[in-house]
C-alpha cells in the first residue's frame, strides 16, 4: 500500500516508454516489504517520500528542494551535492537527500558483480535510487543522509576499489565514447586516454584547483558521440592525417546494392528511400567535393578532405579511417550562462595520442592551459570566457602553439590589430624633437 | 534502524583513509569478445532497430541489443539488468552516453532469446522496462537533468517531460524511418547541467520571474556579500529594508530588469527562492547538432519562447515537438539533420511547415551576438 | 624560499586574513588566497590551501558548480542547513 496518493504521477505509468514512476513505486514496495532483511541506514520509506514530494511538485509546479553546501567527504571538495527537502515534516524520509557522484569506468562497461555490489551498498546506505548515468558521466547515487556519506566513501574505497567523481571548481569526471573497444571509426583509444588522465589528475578532480568547473571529453572520431565539442572545456576528437583507405571492391558492392552492404550501415532501413545512389548519397554530399565516382572506382582527393565522416558512415565496409591517427584538441566549449553558449574552438589540429610517453604531447597542452587559467581566470569564469576576454592569440602564446589558418573560419574582418611594442621596429618611444626637425607645429 | 559502521572512525577521519584511487579500470569490465578484438574491428551493421553487429578483422562478431531506459533507475531495476546480463551475456553489460543500456552477445543464435527476454519485461503500469531501439535514423534516448526529483533550481520536471516526450516519439525510437538521427535533449533550467544547446530538439525549463526576497530571514540565514557575488549579471544589491513591524533589517534588492533567472542566488541564499507556478515553463529549441558530419556542429535555436508547465504530460510541449518531427520527416532529404533541413528551406519556411508561431521573443536581443542572427540580405522567402 | 615552506607562518597568514574578513563573509574563492601569497604560483597556493582542509583548519563549501573555502565551522549556512 503506497504511503502517499500520487494521482498526477500515476498518469505517467501508462504509455510504452519505461516509466520512472512505476520503477519508483516498485522500489518503494520492495523497501517496505524488505524481504531480504536489509538493515536500512536511511529511512526505509525514502522512495515513498520521494514519490510524495515529486507529486507535490507536480501539483504546485515548483521544486521542493533546497541546496546544501557544506556536506561532503573529508578532504574532498567535490563528489557530493547537498540536498534538503523544504517539507521535512511531510516527507521525513527525504529530509536530507544528498547525491554522491561515483566515477564511472571509461566506456561505461560493467560486469554484473561490480554493478550488484554498488546496488547492494546503495540499498543498505542510501535510497535505492540512482541515475545511470548523470550528465558528466558519473554513476549518480541519489539520496542519502549526512552521516552515511563517510560510511559510503569508506566502503567504496576499501571494499570496491572505487573513488568518487568531481563537482564544484574541480576537474569534472572525464568521460569518453566507447572508442576502439567496439567501433571501427575510433582514431585513438579513448578509454586509455580518459582513464590515464583521470588518474593523473586525481588531485584536481577531488580538490578545488580552478576558478570554476573544467571538463575533458574524449570522442574517438568527428561523429562526436559524447558531444565533446559542445560540452567540454577541452575536447579530444580523434582524427587522421593520411588517406581514407578505400576497398574498391567493397565500394562496388554498395553500388551493386549487395544486401550485405546496406548504405549507412543499415541506419535507414525503416523507410524506402529508393535504390542506393553513390553520387547522390555520397559524392554530392561531400562538403568539400573532394571525391568522384567514375562508374568503376571511387577517387578521393585526401588533401582536400576535412574528415567529416559522411562517406565513411555511409559505406563503412568500403572506407576506413586513415592509419596515421591522433586527435584534434578543441577548447572552450560551455553551456550558456553567462555570455551565451560556446562551441569548442580548434587549438591543436593534430596531436599524437601516445601511451608510451604517457601522452606527453597532450598533458603539456593541458597543463599550460591550466597554469594560465589559474593565474588569470576570474572567479567562475570558464576557459572559453577567458579566451574571449584575453584573446585566442594569448591562448597560443601560453600554449606555445603556432598560429595557423586551420584555427579560424576566416581571418579577421577588422584591421584593428593591437600591435605589441616589440613587434614594431624601433618600439613606441620616439623623439619628438627629431620629428619636429622635419614637421612644423 | 541501528547504525552500522563501515569501519570509518569519525573521530579519526584520516585513519586508514584511502583517497585518489580513481575509477575502476575499464579493462576489468570488457566482455571477452571486446577485450580480444579491441582496435581490430572491421565494420558494423544495424540489423534492425536497436540491434547491431560489429565484425572484427578476426571474423569474430559481437551482437548488441540497445534498449532505452529512464536514466532515473532503482537498484532493483539495475539488478534486473544484471540478471539478464548474467543469463544471456556472461555477466557483462554497458551503458551509453544517452542513458541507453547495451546487452552484447558473441553469436547470432543468442540474439533472439535475449531480445525476447528484454521485450517481454514490463512494469506493472504497462510500460516497457527495456524497449529495444534507439539506433540509426530515428529518435534515440533523451539525455536530461534532474528536475523536480532532486534539483533546487529547476523550472520544470525532467523525468516527467522526458517520459511524455518519449511516449509521443516512441514509434521513432523503435524505427529508423527519419531522414537522419534525431537527438532530443532536456535541461530543467538555463544553467543546463545537461548541455542541450546543440541538439536537434531541446527542451529547456525556464523561469520568468526574479527571485522573491524573504527579508525577515535573509540576513539570518545568508551571507549577504555572497548572495550579491553569486549574481552573474550584478542584479543583486545590498539594501536596508523596513519590515511590517517597523524593524529595519539588512537585506538585498534585485534589479528585476537585469535578472536572468539563473537561480545562482538561491543556491547561495535559501531566502531568495524563484520557483513560480505561472512564471516557470518550457522553452523549445531546435536545429542543433554536435556531429561534424557534412556540416559543422550547430547551436540549437529557440523556436518556441514559452509553454506553460502542464503536469503530468505537458500536452502543448509534446504537440509542438510532434509538429516539428513530422514536418522534418516529410521535408528533409536523406541524411539531412533537422538543422540542416531548416537552413536549406530557410527558417521562415520552418515556422510555416511546423505550424509554429513566430513571436518577438524569438528575435535575439542578448548582447552583441544578437546582430549576427538578424538578416543582412535582401534574400528571403515570402 | 617561499613563505609556504614555513607551514605555521603560512597557516597563520591564512587564518589572520580570513578572521579579518569574518565580519562580512565566511566563504572565499581560491583566487582570494593568491592575494595572501602574491609571490607564489597559484598551483602551490592551491596545494597549501587544500592541505589546510585536511588539517581541519578550513572546510569546503560547494554550490555544486563552484567550491569555496571557509574557516571550519564559521558562517550562517551551518545553522540554516540544520545539521552538525
Amino acid at each position: 500500500m503506497a504511503k502517499h496518493d500520487t494521482p498526477l504521477l500515476d498518469q505517467l505509468e501508462s504509455g510504452p516508454w519505461p516509466s520512472f514512476v512505476s520503477d519508483l513505486k516498485r522500489q518503494a514496495e520492495i523497501r517496505a516489504k524488505n524481504e531480504e532483511g536489509v538493515e536500512f541506514q536511511i529511512p526505509a520509506d525514502s522512495c515513498d517520500d520521494l514519490l510524495g514530494i515529486l507529486e507535490l511538485s507536480f501539483k504546485h509546479g515548483r521544486t521542493h528542494w533546497k541546496h546544501g553546501g557544506i556536506v561532503g567527504v573529508f578532504g574532498y571538495g567535490g563528489g557530493v551535492i547537498g540536498r534538503y527537502s523544504d517539507q521535512p515534516e511531510m516527507f521525513p524520509g527525504v529530509e536530507a537527500f544528498h547525491t554522491m557522484r561515483v566515477n564511472q569506468p571509461a566506456g561505461k562497461y560493467y560486469n554484473t558483480e561490480y554493478l550488484r555490489s554498488i546496488m547492494k551498498l546503495w540499498d543498505f546506505r542510501g535510497s535505492g535510487v540512482t541515475n545511470m548515468h548523470g550528465s558528466t558521466g558519473d554513476i549518480i547515487l541519489l539520496g542519502t543522509t549526512t552521516p552515511q556519506l563517510e560510511e559510503i566513501f569508506y566502503e567504496l574505497t576499501h571494499n570496491l576499489n572505487q573513488d568518487l567523481g568531481g563537482s564544484g571548481s574541480n576537474l569534472r569526471t572525464p568521460s569518453d565514447c566507447l572508442g576502439s573497444s567496439r567501433c571501427e571509426y575510433s582514431c585513438y583509444d579513448t578509454q586509455a586516454l580518459c582513464h590515464f588522465l583521470t588518474n593523473e589528475y586525481q588531485d584536481e578532480l577531488h580538490r578545488p584547483a580552478f576558478p570554476y568547473k573544467f571538463k575533458f571529453k574524449f570522442d574517438g572520431c568527428p561523429n562526436c558521440c559524447v558531444a565533446s565539442i559542445a560540452r567540454a572545456d577541452m575536447s579530444f576528437i580523434g582524427t587522421w592525417k593520411d588517406q581514407i583507405r578505400i576497398d574498391q571492391d567493397a565500394v562496388n558492392k554498395y553500388v551493386e546494392k549487395d544486401p550485405a552492404y546496406p548504405a549507412n550501415a543499415g541506419a535507414h532501413k525503416g523507410r524506402d528511400w529508393g535504390p542506393f545512389d553513390i553520387e547522390k548519397e555520397v559524392t554530392d554530399l561531400c562538403p568539400t567535393q573532394c571525391m568522384k565516382w567514375d562508374g568503376k572506382k571511387l577517387h578521393i582527393d585526401d588533401s582536400n578532405c576535412t574528415r567529416c565522416m559522411h562517406c565513411i558512415n555511409v559505406m563503412p565496409r568500403a572506407l576506413k579511417i586513415g592509419k596515421e591517427t591522433g586527435c584534434s584538441i578543441l577548447v572552450g566549449a560551455k553551456a550558456p550562462i553567462l555570455d551565451g553558449a560556446q562551441m569548442g574552438s580548434l587549438l591543436a589540429p593534430f596531436v599524437p595520442v601516445n601511451p608510451d610517453n604517457d601522452y606527453e604531447e597532450v598533458t603539456e597542452i593541458i597543463e599550460s592551459i591550466w597554469d594560465w587559467w589559474m593565474e588569470e581566470g576570474k572567479n567562475r569564469e570558464r576557459l572559453g570566457e577567458l579566451i574571449m576576454r584575453q584573446g585566442f592569440q594569448k591562448l597560443l602564446e601560453v600554449t606555445g602553439i603556432d598560429p595557423m589558418p586551420q584555427q579560424v573560419e576566416h581571418p579577421r574582418t577588422n584591421p584593428y590589430i593591437f600591435w605589441k611594442e616589440e613587434e614594431v621596429p624601433g618600439g613606441f618611444e620616439r623623439d619628438i624633437k627629431e620629428y619636429r626637425k622635419y614637421h612644423q607645429r | 534502524m541501528a547504525f552500522i559502521s563501515s569501519g570509518y572512525d569519525p573521530n579519526n577521519p584520516m585513519e586508514n583513509r584511502i583517497t585518489d584511487i580513481g575509477p575502476r579500470n575499464y579493462e576489468d569490465f570488457y566482455p571477452p569478445v571486446i577485450a580480444k578484438n579491441k582496435g581490430k574491428w572491421s565494420h558494423h551493421e544495424i540489423l534492425e532497430p536497436g540491434v547491431l553487429v560489429h565484425v572484427a578483422d578476426s571474423g569474430d562478431e559481437v551482437y548488441t541489443v540497445r534498449v532505452g531506459g529512464a536514466r532515473l533507475m532503482s537498484t532493483s531495476l539495475v539488478n534486473e539488468i544484471c540478471d539478464i546480463a548474467d543469463k544471456h551475456c556472461d555477466g557483462y553489460v554497458r551503458f551509453t552516453t544517452r542513458n541507453n543500456v547495451e546487452f552484447m552477445v558473441d553469436s547470432k543464435d543468442k540474439l533472439e532469446p535475449l531480445k525476447n527476454e528484454l521485450s517481454s519485461r514490463k512494469f506493472d503500469g504497462g510500460s516497457y522496462k527495456f524497449p529495444i531501439g534507439g539506433t540509426g535514423a530515428g529518435v534515440t534516448n533523451i539525455v536530461h537533468t534532474q528536475g523536480w526529483i532532486h534539483c533546487h533550481t529547476p523550472a520544470t520536471d525532467a523525468s516527467g517531460t522526458v517520459k511524455a516526450t518519449m511516449d509521443e516519439l516512441f514509434d521513432d525510437f523503435q524505427d529508423m524511418k527519419l531522414p537522419a538521427q534525431l537527438r532530443v535533449s532536456m535541461a530543467c533550467c538555463l544553467n543546463m547541467c545537461g548541455a542541450v544547446h546543440c541538439s536537434d530538439i531541446a527542451i529547456l525549463g525556464y523561469h520568468r520571474k526574479p527571485p522573491m526576497l524573504d527579508h525577515e530571514y535573509l540576513d539570518k540565514v545568508c551571507e549577504i556579500p555572497l548572495a550579491i557575488a553569486s549574481c552573474p549579471t550584478a542584479a543583486v544589491k545590498p539594501a536596508k529594508v523596513k519590515l511590517e513591524d517597523g524593524t529595519e533589517v539588512k537585506s538585498v534588492e534585485v534589479k528585476n530588469e537585469r535578472c536572468m533567472y539563473c537561480g545562482n542566488c538561491y543556491t547561495m541564499c535559501p531566502s531568495m527562492p524563484l520557483a513560480d507556478t505561472e512564471g516557470d515553463g518550457i522553452v523549445l529549441m531546435a536545429g542543433g547538432k554536435v556531429s561534424n558530419r557534412i556540416s559543422h556542429p550547430k547551436f540549437s535555436k529557440v523556436v518556441v519562447a514559452f509553454l506553460p508547465n502542464e503536469m503530468p504530460r505537458w500536452p502543448q510541449m509534446t504537440k509542438a515537438i510532434r509538429q516539428m518531427v513530422d514536418a522534418y520527416s516529410k521535408g528533409a532529404n536523406k541524411y539531412e539533420r533537422l538543422g540542416e533541413w531548416a537552413e536549406r528551406i530557410g527558417w521562415e519556411k520552418f515556422f510555416e511547415v511546423c505550424e509554429l508561431d513566430f513571436t518577438h521573443h524569438l528575435i535575439d536581443d542578448f548582447r552583441q551576438q544578437a546582430y549576427n542572427t538578424w538578416r543582412q540580405s535582401s534574400q528571403f522567402k515570402f | 624560499m617561499s613563505v609556504l615552506d614555513n607551514r605555521e607562518e603560512a597557516t597563520k597568514m591564512v587564518t589572520d586574513y580570513l578572521q579579518k574578513k569574518l565580519k562580512n563573509k565566511t566563504k572565499f574563492y581560491l583566487n582570494d588566497f593568491y592575494k595572501v601569497f602574491p609571490d607564489d604560483k597559484p598551483r602551490q597556493v592551491k596545494k597549501f590551501v587544500n592541505s589546510l582542509v585536511t588539517d581541519g583548519v578550513l572546510e569546503y563549501w560547494s554550490s555544486g558548480s563552484t567550491t569555496m573555502y571557509g574557516l571550519k565551522g564559521a558562517g550562517k549556512q551551518h545553522a540554516s542547513e540544520g545539521e552538525e
